[in-house]
């Protein structure tokens, strides 16, 4: 089966700045991809251009085997959209919403039935205006898979997120996605986030996709090095090394057993990360 | 447009209609604002004569009245309804759905269409039980006046509504020019009372148009005295108001397509944003 999303040499450009420098990515059907990246990357601009909110300079994208610029309602119906800081909508009720929407797809989820999945069961007949925030965000959730997408897009979906809120908000998404076959596209700025959730993350800084792949392929590819610190002729030496273990042990050879205060410092991934976005920026 | 559009846009413009008449802030500012200052005013000057007439200014109020309902309905509240709506992201969210942006256009006319039809039914009722004005004597007048007249401004509104650039700026800009027109375009006063620089100023604009045409229906011919050229002038009425909805016609869909198809997350995000700072 192709790809759900393609994007070969997308650019974007605004006036003088160029936003995106030609940027590549592959979306694989049924997998929950992150773009993980600083504010000001890039993310929202590649994802509104995927959603055909707008129009690139240049480059090949590919949605669902779409062009998103000469998308139609029938593609757009595949498509299911979870933006930032939504307030629409704030008289209705949460039920009757969600029932509002679901007319215009052919085959939408029962809106009692998404209303127990994303937990709202108990505020069903509460006006949408009166949600707490994160409710509010379950709701778009909501709102954002009741045609049954195939491809679903979610911009910053847990920011402002108390940590309990993000952990439940997680196992929502792992459950949807797991139990629906969807495709999942999420930008985030949260490495954690993206380390938990994703099938497969692509780091986007400064307009490029610097590293990409499942969290382990990540972390091999955004590596630091290690910093290695050890005392000889009573000074502190340091060596920073992509191999820290063969250090070590040429190390031990030079010094024939021990080596006094050795000390092997390997950054965390996240360390990694911020490294990778200081270096992009 | 499909079918499904147009089915899903009128049930939607009726729930939203529906949340309106359960909203008691709306309920009360729309009764004591609409009805309750028009049964004060026929109260007080109601039963006063219109100069060189012997009709009462009660039931010339009436017709008047009944012609702003509609105008300002279309040009004040519709605008910003649009604009709040753009700003809240619920324009942004039917673009997310397929053939959601003509459903919401669909939803949009039919609530305003249900809202000029209640206060209209209030303004009369109110007329009648407080002013003693008269029922209609032509109804088809009546009807044909008050629905070519919405046609008028409807798509006019929606243009309006298009540019501005939020809700509050839209009560800010069209507050004062509403406020002229009422008092210029003969619907509070007869016309005639005005200089004759101002009449022609208030015969370029279709309020005018409407609250003559909506007083052919009400008034009988004795009226005539305080009316430019002492005639009804029917078929000016049709025509001028005709040439308003062509107008807004040809200009609305132009601006409602450019601001649907330049709405975007991050647009949104940095309006809500500018907002909130300034």
């Amino acid at each position: 089966m192709s790809a759900a999303v393609s994007v070969r040499g997308l650019r974007m450009k605004y006036g003088a700045a160029e936003v995106l420098r030609g940027v590549d990515l592959e979306i694989r059907r049924g997998e929950i991809f992150t773009l993980l990246g600083p504010n000001g990357a890039g993310k929202t601009t590649t994802i509104e251009i995927l959603e055909g909110f707008r129009n690139r300079s240049a480059g090949e994208v590919s949605v669902l085997g779409t062009d998103p610029e000469r998308g139609g309602d029938a593609w757009r119906a595949k498509l299911g959209i979870v933006l930032q800081n939504w307030r629409d909508h704030n008289k209705w009720g949460v039920r009757e919403i969600i029932a509002h929407l679901s007319e215009f797809y052919d085959d939408p989820h029962d809106p009692d039935g998404l209303l127990a999945a994303v937990g709202l069961t108990g505020q069903a007949g509460q006006q949408v205006g009166r949600l707490s925030g994160g409710q509010r965000r379950r709701l778009d959730v909501a709102l954002g898979i009741v045609g049954r997408p195939e491809l679903l897009f979610l911009d910053e979906p847990t920011t402002g997120f108390d940590p309990e809120a993000r952990q439940e908000f997680h196992l929502l998404l792992e459950k949807l996605a797991a139990d629906d076959g969807m495709t999942v596209l999420l930008t985030t700025h949260d490495l954690v986030e993206a380390e938990k959730l994703a099938h497969r993350t692509a780091i986007l800084t400064g307009g490029r996709i610097t590293a990409c792949g499942t969290p382990a392929e990540l972390a091999r590819a955004v590596q630091a090095q290690s910093r290695v610190r050890w005392l000889e002729d009573g000074r502190e030496r340091t060596l920073t090394t992509d191999d820290p273990s063969r250090a070590a042990w040429e190390l031990h050879e030079r010094f024939g057993g021990p080596v006094p205060g050795l000390e092997i410092r390997r950054p965390s991934l996240e360390e990694s990360y911020l490294e990778l976005i200081g270096r992009a920026a | 447009m499909n079918g499904r559009a147009l089915r899903i846009g009128i049930k939607r413009g009726w729930a939203e209609h529906m949340q309106l008449l359960r909203n008691r802030r709306e309920l009360t500012t729309t009764l004591v604002g609409t009805a309750g200052i028009f049964a004060l005013l026929l109260l007080w000057i109601g039963d006063e004569q219109v100069k060189g007439t012997d009709v009462s200014s009660g039931m010339f109020m009436t017709s008047g009245f009944l012609a702003f309902t509609v105008f300002s309905n279309a040009l004040m509240t519709l605008p910003m309804a649009l604009a709040a709506d753009r700003e809240e992201g619920t324009l942004l969210r039917l673009r997310t759905v397929p053939g959601g942006i003509s459903a919401y256009l669909v939803g949009r006319a039919v609530t305003l269409l249900c809202q000029i039809a209640v206060q209209s039914a209030l303004i009369l009722a109110t007329g009648v039980v407080v002013g003693g004005a008269p029922l209609p004597h032509d109804w088809p007048t009546l009807l044909w006046v008050l629905l070519l007249g919405t046609v008028a401004v409807v798509p006019l509104g929606a243009a309006i509504g298009c540019l501005l650039p939020g809700p509050k700026a839209a009560g800010a800009v069209l507050g004062l020019p509403m406020m002229g027109l009422m008092v210029t375009s003969g619907v509070m006063l007869p016309v005639t009372y005005m200089p004759e620089a101002v009449q022609w100023i208030a015969q370029a604009f279709p309020l005018y148009w409407q609250g003559l045409g909506l007083r052919a229906a009400f008034l009988p011919d004795a009226m005539l005295a305080a009316e430019i050229g002492g005639s009804w002038r029917l078929p000016y009425v049709a025509a001028v108001l005709a040439a308003w909805a062509v107008a807004g016609m040809l200009l609305a869909p132009v601006l409602v397509r450019r601001v649907t198809r330049r709405e975007s997350g991050s647009r949104l995000a940095e309006r809500q944003l500018a907002a909130q700072s300034s």
